[in-house]
């Protein structure tokens, strides 16, 4: 299982244009094109992941995730802020990147605890963070993934 | 959507989250070594809101809710026409209600119409 297969163009935004922390989530849940009442109430448990304890794990890199019956399978997205925003992060600094994770209740394959581990992984990789600043295409961020995980 | 499917959904995900921080030993382990969430107070508080979604069900879905959720989960997705609560067809012609609140025949549960 490798992070690249989960991830495409459409679900990458190097530019996310929110100013506020729940501006930036609803970015992020609009890059899965789900249907208004489903984006709606992912963002709500996203709210109550986030209220339990900020997952900004430091760096400038969030990981918001969740499970959720409004997905049918693991759904994940990027976004990167160039500024930053505050996400109440752990090490208090702004937030640039954010890899969003959601998993349905139930899952055949329980891929969800792995991809989440990869991804804090990969966000743990000290050449990362620099990398995820310089990118400027999509494919560049997908290039990454694949890089990281030889 | 039916008001109180929404807030049917919230609990059964609510309820997911705390399922997995109090079942789930390395999902609990990754919260609190990468997240630095204290689980405790994080079930705690997961037990409040689902409290709170619960006391906003009308009392007939509310006993319903509370019947159906001793045999198995009280909210299911419906995917291809098939209720993943008991992996049988639901007819189409419920399925094309939107914004009933919609019930699987076979096991009862809550449906929640993915495609
Ligand atoms: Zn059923």
């Amino acid at each position: 299982m490798e992070l690249r297969e989960f991830f495409n163009r459409d679900l990458i935004n190097l530019n996310l244009a929110g100013e506020s922390k729940d501006d930036i989530l609803r970015e992020l849940i609009a890059l899965l094109a789900l249907d208004e009442k489903s984006q709606a109430i992912l963002f709500k448990m996203l709210k109550r992941r986030e209220n339990l304890g900020s997952t900004g794990i430091g760096r400038g890199i969030a990981i918001p995730h969740c499970r959720s019956l409004v997905v049918n399978r693991l759904r994940v997205a990027f976004g990167r802020k160039p500024e930053g925003v505050d996400f109440k992060a752990i090490d208090g600094q702004p937030v640039r990147f954010f890899f969003l994770i959601v998993a349905p209740p139930l899952e055949v394959s329980n891929q969800y605890l792995p991809v989440l581990g990869k991804i804090a992984q990969f966000a743990k990789d000290p050449d990362v963070v620099g990398r995820l600043a310089e990118i400027e295409t999509p494919d560049q961020f997908l290039a990454l993934l694949e890089q990281k995980a030889d | 959507m039916h008001p109180q499917l929404e807030i049917l959904l919230q609990i059964q995900d609510l309820r997911s989250q705390r399922r997995e921080l109090v079942e789930g030993e390395h999902f609990r382990r990754m919260e609190e070594e990468e997240f630095h969430i204290n689980v405790e107070e994080a079930v705690r508080d997961l037990d409040e809101k689902i409290a709170e979604m619960k006391a906003a069900l009308t009392p007939a879905i509310r006993s319903r809710f509370e019947r159906i959720d001793g045999r198995g989960r009280a909210v299911v997705p419906v995917l291809n026409g098939t209720c993943y609560g008991c992996f049988t067809a639901v007819p189409t012609s419920s399925t094309g209600r939107h914004g009933a609140l919609l019930t699987c025949e076979h096991c009862g549960s809550f449906l929640y119409i993915l495609d």
